[in-house]
């Protein structure tokens, strides 16, 4: 028979390699733009990663750093190696997310980064939001199941007491790999009740899905879609400030992980 | 005093000059993959090469010379469909090419084709470049970026042997063509139209990987019919027109080097 200390202690070891119930350790934060994620970078205290976990070749990058309890990496798909622009869109995002996972075994992905706010869903410039669930406008597949594929629908992993204390909106998020809005898109958008428009989120989501990690996606509106000035402008005008408010809400919102449990959260 | 070649370009040469030994064939459809497989007595490998959890599934073999993959991305665990579409495609590229370095990417699929630029049902094209036509980014710079131009890697005398057809690939995520989509095709100046080469493309050229792109054609954009309908309608047969074709094209690549193509 097992004295009590050692049993207590089996218990507690069991307990404590639940994820659920042990604290966040590791986080992956994805970040499309270097504007975005830098001042991030900054306020963490991160450090480029030189001893790379990613393939030679492939312009991603992985800043890390302790803070507080936890392990943080952000990780930025980095500039085209032919174009010298920042690599958004889908594919990106899916593959620093997929590489990211496999090489750093993350308890929780935070996509954070800006969107578009549609102001009949109540979204103006410089709003934080915290999506409940994403999904893609632009892959329109009109055969059956095909067409739900297509969308792919998540939700976001619930966190209720991050929500109350942070005191952030909440909203549906739609991901394409376009800027601007065709009239095929809008209509997806509606039928996907969206009130934010990126273009990363769903993918970082299918990703997190297949891998069976955790993900929340923290967005700030840089423009806003169903109003008059032309999107491009508008989010190039805004770009620095509302990053500014990016920055502000991804910390707040890791200090409120930092020491909790993902059932915490 | 340093060597006329250094190690990297002695790599590089090298790979040219000896035959091709391994080659991966990303197909998105478990209709285009099977009769592929069966023809190439390949096997689902058993201990994956993938993560756990994913649904990517890797057929084997060896067939004369060639260490042959086919990579399928397998049904959505979800919904149970086929995992099409360029997310997908560039996910089992990357993980494709990390596990087995190949030395040849052939991205085989079905397409639809523009009958104003000479297509017809059932031919087979190997695509010149590959562009994406749904990622608009009005951005000077980004909206490059966005179309993601990229040339196919250069196969002059498989082109001349086989016969095939020649033309630019589209690449986006739907199945049916918005007026925006169709614009941006025409910009493209594209003669077929599929859901996941650009993805491929993109991912074989972050890895520097040659990528290659079989196509055949199941559906006419600019003709009468739904597209989904006359799709699914030829599928099948199209199929077997596609499995005949790539067959040809590995054996035509069989004992050869990256150059002799």
């Amino acid at each position: 028979m097992a004295p009590p200390e050692e049993e207590s202690s089996g218990l507690k070891e069991t307990m404590d390699s639940d994820p659920d119930t042990r604290p966040i350790s590791t986080i992956v934060i994805i970040i499309a733009m270097r504007t975005e994620a830098l001042p991030l970078v900054n306020k963490f205290q991160l450090k480029e990663d030189l001893n790379p976990v990613f393939p030679i070749g492939v312009p991603w990058v992985r800043y890390c750093g302790t803070y507080k309890d936890l392990n943080i990496s952000i990780i930025w798909p980095g500039k085209d190696a032919n174009l010298g622009v920042d690599s958004v869109g889908t594919i990106s995002a899916s593959l620093v997310t997929y590489a990211s996972v496999l090489a750093l075994q993350p308890d929780l992905i935070i996509n954070a980064g800006t969107a578009g706010g549609f102001k009949v869903k109540g979204a103006s410039i410089g709003d934080i939001f915290l999506a409940s669930d994403v999904a893609f406008h632009d892959r329109r597949i009109p055969i059956p199941v095909f067409d739900l594929y297509g969308v792919g629908l998540r939700e976001a992993f619930p966190t209720p007491n991050l929500l109350k204390t942070l005191n952030l909106k909440v909203g549906k998020l739609s991901t394409g790999d376009s800027l601007d809005t065709s009239t095929q898109d809008e209509a997806s958008i509606n039928s996907n009740d969206a009130t934010i428009k990126d273009m990363e989120g769903a993918a970082v989501a299918y990703v997190a899905d297949l891998l069976k990690v955790p993900a929340i996606f923290v967005k700030a509106v840089s423009d806003i879609v169903d109003g008059d000035k032309p999107t491009g402008m508008e989010f190039l005008q805004n770009l620095l400030a509302v990053t500014a408010a990016l920055d502000q809400a991804v910390m707040e919102v890791v200090n409120f992980i930092n020491g909790r449990c993902l059932s915490e959260l | 005093m340093a060597p006329p070649e250094g190690p990297e370009e002695l790599m590089a040469s090298q790979s040219d000059k000896r035959p091709i030994s391994t080659i991966v064939i990303i197909i998105a459809m478990q209709t285009e993959a099977l009769p592929l497989v069966n023809k190439f007595q390949l096997k689902e490998d058993q201990d994956s090469v993938f993560p756990t959890g994913v649904p990517w599934v890797r057929y084997r073999g060896t067939y004369r010379d060639l260490n042959i993959n086919i990579i399928w991305p397998g049904k959505d665990t979800a919904l149970g469909v086929d995992s099409v579409g360029t997310v997908s495609a560039s996910l089992v590229t990357y993980a494709s090419i990390q596990a087995l370095q190949p030395d040849l990417v052939i991205n085989a699929g079905t397409a639809g084709g523009f009958k104003a630029k000479g297509a017809a049902v059932g031919d087979i094209f190997l695509a010149s470049e590959v562009a994406f036509h749904d990622r608009r980014i009005p951005i000077p710079i980004l909206d490059l970026y966005g179309v993601g131009l990229r040339q196919a890697f250069s196969t002059p005398d498989l082109l001349k042997r086989l016969g095939l057809k020649v033309g630019k690939l589209s690449t986006g995520d739907s199945l049916d063509m918005s007026p925006q989509d169709e614009a941006s095709i025409i910009a493209n100046d594209a003669t077929i139209k599929d859901m996941e080469g650009a993805a491929v493309a993109y991912v074989a050229d972050l890895l520097k990987v040659p990528a290659i792109f079989v196509k055949a054609i199941t559906d006419i954009v600019d003709g009468d019919k739904p597209t989904a309908e006359e799709f699914l309608q030829n599928l099948a047969a199209v199929t077997v027109a596609l499995d005949q074709a790539v067959t040809q094209v590995i054996d035509f690549i069989t004992g050869k080097c990256l150059s002799d193509l």
